[in-house]
């Protein structure tokens, strides 16, 4: 048995590009996007499944990276943090009500909340008929240290207003 | 990595899963992950071959049954309990429970099996499958074979799924007429960990059957003879709420945690035993 026990070769289609890479079956979903893929966008927050910084979406359902095995994500197709706006474009309505709405300080668990919210967003496209409670619900699974929850609630709730979230 | 050198098989049938977990002492059958590969990154569960069954689509169904048996697949995530109109027909405590667990995160990808087969005495499901009178299907070399809720748990992370078998489907019968259901915890937080756990099904009224469970305090599901029996035969306008607290978690050592002494979970278990007592008196029909 070597240290990897066993190998696969998967097929995961990751921000609509496909790859086929070789991963060892231990090797987490996180560790193959940050580690394998070189996309860093995704944070690693508390490696228990507790903080949901590693949210990412899996054929349309967010999921925290760090509780997938990556042969798990085989066949599949991820969006990450990076499939938002494109590099060095401008952002998309979600970020940007983000941004005016302060919406992060340190901006680790932000990539999660994104996700997460992206993922909500395309349940929900209407927040308009949904109390505060339950959106705040939505965002059990993300851990943010600094702003307190407001101004996230905030922001998510001005970018439905907003158009195109979804993209 | 954070996970020991294991290794992985993804089978596309129930028989090429059942091969695979008989053929190796360390196989461990993977459903949605969300406490196996937590364990396995602590290194807190020794695994050699992991049996990942999410794909199986014969383990992935909900159906209900023309007399109203509702049959749970244990590959079944708490996203899809919580969106089934079958679930919401037949037992919609179960869609309530299913839609407040966790996270969204958790429950996009954590199975009705998974919580199950885990046992962990803090486990949502065991007490409500018990209380139900569910029945686990287990499948294994010679077919599908069915355990009683009562001899389904069996005691801490342990369940009567032996070494080259899995659970197939949670099957949970009809509920009666004037059946009541009550499901209490005290948690840490809104959908947290619970500290104590009190699942109850009454029939009739004048009772004609009682199921009390508890969950949190003990190795398994506990059921409470003394109160149920202080239930069968009452009218539910007498049953007398503190009379059944007083017989609920006698004679039981409860375990104490960082969050609290064994002590102050017993009597939490008695608390939540007793509300969950008056809301299936309150709740005729089908919960």
């Amino acid at each position: 048995m070597n240290d990897d026990a066993t190998v696969h070769v998967v097929h995961v289609t990751v921000n609509g590009e496909e790859h086929e890479r070789t991963v060892p079956a231990r090797q987490l979903l996180v560790h193959f996007l940050r580690d394998t893929l070189g996309l860093r966008g995704t944070h690693i927050g508390c490696d228990t499944g507790n903080c949901g910084a590693c949210t990412v979406i899996v054929d349309g359902q967010a999921i925290k990276s760090c509780m997938v095995l990556a042969v798990q994500a085989d066949g599949l197709e991820v969006e990450t943090v990076e499939s938002l706006a494109p590099r060095g474009g401008s952002l998309n309505p979600l970020q940007q009500a983000f941004h005016e709405h302060h919406a992060l300080q340190c901006g680790y668990c932000t990539p999660g909340m994104l996700m997460s919210a992206t993922a909500m967003l395309r349940d929900n496209p209407d927040l308009s008929s949904m109390p505060d409670e339950e959106l705040r619900r939505s965002f059990k699974g993300n851990i943010c240290r600094c702003t307190g929850y407001e101004n996230i609630v905030v922001a998510v709730r001005a970018a439905a207003g907003a158009q195109e979230v979804t993209s | 990595m954070l996970m020991a050198p294991v290794r992985y098989v993804r089978p596309d049938s129930v028989g090429d899963a059942l091969e695979a977990l008989e053929g190796e002492d360390g196989a461990r059958v993977l459903a949605g992950g969300q406490s196996l590969v937590n364990a396995l990154k602590l290194r807190a569960a020794r695994v050699e071959l992991l049996v990942d069954i999410t794909r199986l689509a014969e383990l992935s169904e909900i159906s209900l049954e023309p007399d109203g048996t509702l049959v749970v697949g244990a590959a079944v995530t708490y996203v899809e309990v919580e969106r089934s109109a079958d679930v919401a027909r037949a037992l919609p405590l179960l869609q309530h429970i299913a839609a407040h667990l966790v996270d969204r995160q958790v429950r996009n990808r954590g199975t009705v099996g998974g919580n199950c087969c885990l046992n962990d005495p803090l486990s949502n499901l065991p007490p409500l499958f018990v209380a139900i009178g569910a029945r686990f299907r287990i499948a294994g070399r010679d077919g599908l074979r069915e355990v009683d809720a009562d001899d389904f748990f069996t005691g801490p992370y342990q369940t009567a799924v032996r070494h080259g078998e899995l659970l197939h489907s949670v099957v949970v019968p009809p509920l009666a007429p004037d059946t009541g259901l009550g499901y209490q915890s005290l948690q840490l937080g809104a959908e947290s960990w619970a500290l104590a756990r009190a699942a109850v099904c009454l029939v009739g009224d004048p009772i004609s059957s009682a199921r009390v469970v508890l969950g949190c305090i003990g190795p398994r599901p506990l059921r409470q003879p003394d109160a149920e029996e202080r239930l069968i035969g009452r009218r539910r306008a007498d049953v007398d709420l503190q009379e059944v607290e007083r017989a609920t978690a006698v004679g039981i050592r409860a375990f104490g945690d960082v969050h609290a002494s064994g002590k102050y979970r017993l009597a939490m278990a008695k608390t939540v035993a007793g509300r969950a007592v008056a809301q299936a008196i309150g709740t005729e029909g089908t919960a």
